[in-house]
């Protein structure tokens, strides 16, 4: 079991695994977060990528080095190979595997799985600030805000804000996505839906396009641009503009 | 011009039952008043008006189906099967040399290589498709398709690229090799089984003439409202959609059948080929749950055709109902996909390692237990729906635990070439491939599986990425090797070895160069299923442009040299690969009724390094038959 390719496979592997780890720790794919929640999103993905490199790594291994190590040889007239040993299990690897395996996916499942759901849960049950009621048509759209009594195709949120977005559709199914914060929820007709924004950055579209409202369930022609811009900023600035809009 | 007679007279039963249906419904339709509300027929394509027709949508709903009914009346369910349902004698279709193909022939490895070429004609035509979207994206502007134009391609692209997964190894080689390989002379039903694959060409046909009314905007999910409302072309998709399913249900129906019922004396459960196990597990999918997407997409059929309203949430209906119908077939449909991609990777995996198969009875339980989980993970596509939070997590943690069967099948395939003897020839590639592809696209479904990373990943370019590296670098990459392995034995000849291997080499390294950029612009922010996008993904984008085209040149070598060694190939005797299982142990091709003489079976075929092993003897003939009078089976 435990033999010369086992442990060149288990000493590459791990070499293997700390590199990558360490370069991924250095790397942020993502654009900037500008909400609470997108931190917990953000958090969540890389405990899931720091999980899952081992286990890319380990298949990768084991498989280049079976393909360079272990070529068999043609028989002489460009046949297959000699039969390989006749080994059909080994119950200690297979059970070692299912342990490992198992421990992995019940350790995501808690967390970030569980627990990421929580601290959404909890991050939505803070007190809600502003109320933004937000309406799809095909293909634009349009951002009420009830107790400020202003309607209008432009989305401006005050910073260190919690959010809520009451979502609904008209014609048909939209998504309600703003990529800075991370969010993302359908706007079904017949149905309103909440989503939930607890801001902590100021940005604008001209800036970063992921300060956006995309519309990201097809929605037919122009599903594309079906966008507007999001605009976050500092709460005098906020009331200001919620002032000249009212006048 | 013998050969193409059955294809003339069911294209003219076919437009007379077009005629009969359209004419009735239209009838019916003035009956019920409702003649002035419906509008006619704009016909186009793209930007070129071609005309107008007085016809409305439930004289075309009406129409197809009769149509669709003489097409398979035409082609020979009537003369070679219904005629005796009247107590009529019913006569043989089945002809010699290559006018077998072109007609309602009932020899099972016939109807492969109908399936097989018919779904890689399919499967270029939509990746075709594929190239001429990325061209579209190579910029953030519109500048090659209308919005409209871009997402009927998109829709197109999507759903002959599922039928090609779902259709293209289970119809195509899994049925030319399950008879083979469990020693049978041909499938249970072979009549079911002609039928099925003769309903494609329908669908087929319904599919390509989408762009002609208008197209449709929907993507292959085909969601309500939007489904509902839009232009002509969703209906024709919808009933094209529904008519592969009837297909696929059949299918499967009969791979049941055939492996409980058909298998040689001695070929008990536990000495079937893995492949064989992973077909009946798929099966038991697309028989059991292809009916409930054929119901969703009845239901929208019946609200354009009869004005119902099941899916209109201002009216009462519910437009999450459908996503919850549609997935709980469509969920499950992707391990009909995957089922069999695993089964043929372990298979050849073995035979190339000169290996037993790894822990296979560990496999065989993984595979059953994909089948149950598969039927209770559907709600993850749901999770930014608008669907009740409390089903969040435990359909997170229910999706999250069929890793671990998955993760048997890795553990299966790495101690199945650990320490072996490799031989690697291009099947052995591409099974090799399998196994790292779908290692990504596993791990990426991690994210998706997780609530939160899902609430922004859904409807993103990284969704994108993470299903096209389960479906073509898991499934895809499985029937390339497929097609490389089992060519010899369905052609007689042998394909091009150094060919194969640019073909794989490019496929391997333009595959992962196209779609892993795909990742990352999806998690910088760009969604999916749209014509234009903000600048700042522009230039990820043109490479990933740049990596498709070539990808796309990838498969110039295999179309090539396919088609060139079928006819000039050197005769690849019967058994090149020195495998152990049955179909290779009969002649190449295979005579009609399969094998000479009957076999019976003692062992499974994985007896490699066994001097002793022995899977199965010819016996004397006798004229005894298959598992129907099992001589050495204790089932």
């Amino acid at each position: 079991m435990i033999n010369r390719d086992t442990v060149t496979v288990a000493v590459i592997w791990i070499i293997a695994t700390v590199a990558i780890e360490i370069g991924f720790s250095y790397t942020d794919i993502f654009p900037a977060a500008a909400s609470e929640e997108a931190v917990i999103v953000d958090d969540a993905f890389d405990f899931l990528t720091y999980i899952a490199i081992p286990v890319f790594t380990f298949v990768l291994v084991a498989l280049g080095y079976s393909l360079i190590r272990f070529r068999g040889k043609p028989s002489a007239d460009g046949g297959a190979p000699e039969d390989g040993p006749p080994v059909r299990i080994h119950h200690k690897w297979v059970w070692f595997w299912m342990v490992v395996s198992s421990a992995l996916v019940i350790t995501v499942i808690i967390h970030p799985g569980l627990t990421g759901l929580n601290e959404v849960e909890e991050a939505a049950a803070q007190e809600v600030d502003l109320v933004v009621e937000v309406t799809g048509v095909q293909w634009a759209w349009s951002f009420t805000y009830p107790d400020q009594n202003i309607t209008g195709n432009e989305l401006v949120l005050p910073l260190d804000s919690h959010v809520q977005f009451d979502i609904t559709a008209v014609d048909v199914l939209h998504s309600f996505w703003i990529p800075a914060f991370r969010t993302k929820i359908d706007a079904v007709p017949g149905l309103t839906t909440e989503i939930h924004a607890n801001i902590t950055e100021l940005g604008d579209y001209d800036d970063d396009v992921n300060f956006r409202v995309q519309c990201a369930e097809l929605c037919g022609r122009d599903h594309a641009i079906m966008r507007s811009e999001v605009r976050v900023v500092e709460r005098h600035e906020f009331n200001e503009w919620v002032l000249a809009q009212q006048n | 011009m013998t050969a193409l007679k059955p294809l003339g007279r069911a294209i003219l039963f076919a437009l007379i039952g077009f005629a009969i249906g359209a004419t009735f419904s239209g009838v019916l339709v003035e009956l019920a008043g409702r003649g002035d509300e419906l509008r006619d027929l704009t016909i186009s394509f793209g930007r070129f008006h071609i005309g107008t027709l007085p016809m409305n949508e439930p004289m075309i709903a009406g129409g197809y189906v009769f149509a669709l009914l003489g097409w398979l009346f035409g082609i020979g369910v009537w003369g070679g099967w219904a005629r005796e349902w009247f107590g009529a004698s019913v006569k043989s279709f089945d002809q010699h040399g290559w006018k077998r193909y072109f007609g309602f022939s009932t020899d099972h490895k016939v109807i492969g290589v109908q399936y097989t070429v018919v779904m890689m004609v399919i499967f270029l035509l939509a990746g075709s498709l594929a190239m001429l979207m990325r061209l579209e994206l190579s910029d953030s502007e519109s500048n090659l398709l209308s919005s409209t134009d871009y997402n009927t391609v998109m829709g197109l692209h999507g759903i002959m690229m599922v039928a090609v997964a779902v259709a293209g190894l289970m119809g195509g080689l899994a049925n030319y090799v399950i008879p083979l390989m469990i020693g049978a002379d041909d499938v249970a039903f072979p009549r079911l089984n002609a039928l099925s694959f003769w309903i494609v060409p329908p669908v087929a046909v319904l599919l390509l003439l989408t762009p002609f009314v208008s197209g449709f905007d929907t993507g292959w999910t085909a969601y309500p409202p939007l489904s509902a409302q839009g232009s002509t072309g969703n209906l024709l998709f919808l009933m094209a959609f529904a008519s592969f399913g009837l297909s696929s249900i059949l299918g499967g129906l009969n791979f049941i059948a055939t492996i409980i019922t058909m298998r040689a004396p001695g070929m008990i459960w536990s000495r079937m080929p893995i492949f064989v196990w992973s077909v009946f597990a798929a099966s038991l999918i697309s028989l059991t749950a292809t009916q409930f997407v054929a119901y969703a997409l009845l239901m929208v059929i019946f609200e354009r055709v009869f004005g119902m309203h099941f899916f209109d949430g201002t009216i009462g209906g519910d437009a999450i109902l459908f996503e919850h119908v549609f997935w709980f077939y469509s969920h499950p449909a992707v391990y009909v996909m995957i089922l069999p991609a695993f089964g043929i990777e372990l298979e050849i995996l073995s035979h190339f390692a000169r290996k037993p198969v790894f822990a296979y009875k560990w496999v065989v339980r993984a595979f059953f237990s994909i089948v149950g989980l598969s039927f209770l993970v559907w709600a993850h596509h749901l999770f930014t729906s608008g669907m009740s939070a409390n089903l969040h997590g435990p359909f997170m943690i229910l999706t999250e635990l069929i890793s671990i069967p998955t993760g048997v099948v890795f553990l299966a395939a790495i101690g199945t070439i650990w320490r072996g003897r490799l031989w690697l020839k291009t099947p052995m590639l591409f099974a090799m491939g399998v196994i790292a592809n779908f290692l990504v696209g596993g791990l990426t479904g991690l994210y998706l599986a997780d609530v939160v990373t899902d609430l922004n990943f859904q409807d993103t370019y990284f969704i994108v990425a993470h299903f096209h590296y389960t479906i073509v670098g898991g499934e895809i990459f499985a029937m390339m090797a497929a097609i490389y392995y089992w060519y010899p034995k369905i052609t007689g000849r042998m394909y091009n070895e150094k060919l194969g291997r640019v073909h794989f080499i490019g496929m391997m390294v333009m595959y992962n160069v196209t779609f892993i950029p795909m990742f990352i612009v999806g998690a910088n922010g760009m969604n999916r299923r749209v014509a234009t996008y903000p600048e700042e993904f522009e230039n990820l984008n043109l490479f990933i442009t740049a990596s498709a085209l070539l990808l796309g040149l990838a498969f110039l070598p295999f179309v090539y040299k396919m088609v060139n060694s079928w006819i000039r190939g050197q005769r690849a005797g019967n058994n090149p690969w020195g495998a152990r299982t049955l179909e290779w142990q009969t002649t190449s091709p295979p005579p009609e009724e399969n094998f000479e003489t009957t076999l019976v079976v003692f062992e499974d075929p994985y007896g490699y390094g066994d001097p002793d092993a022995k899977h199965f003897e010819f016996l004397p003939e006798t004229g005894q038959g298959h598992a129907a009078q099992p001589v050495g089976g204790d089932d």
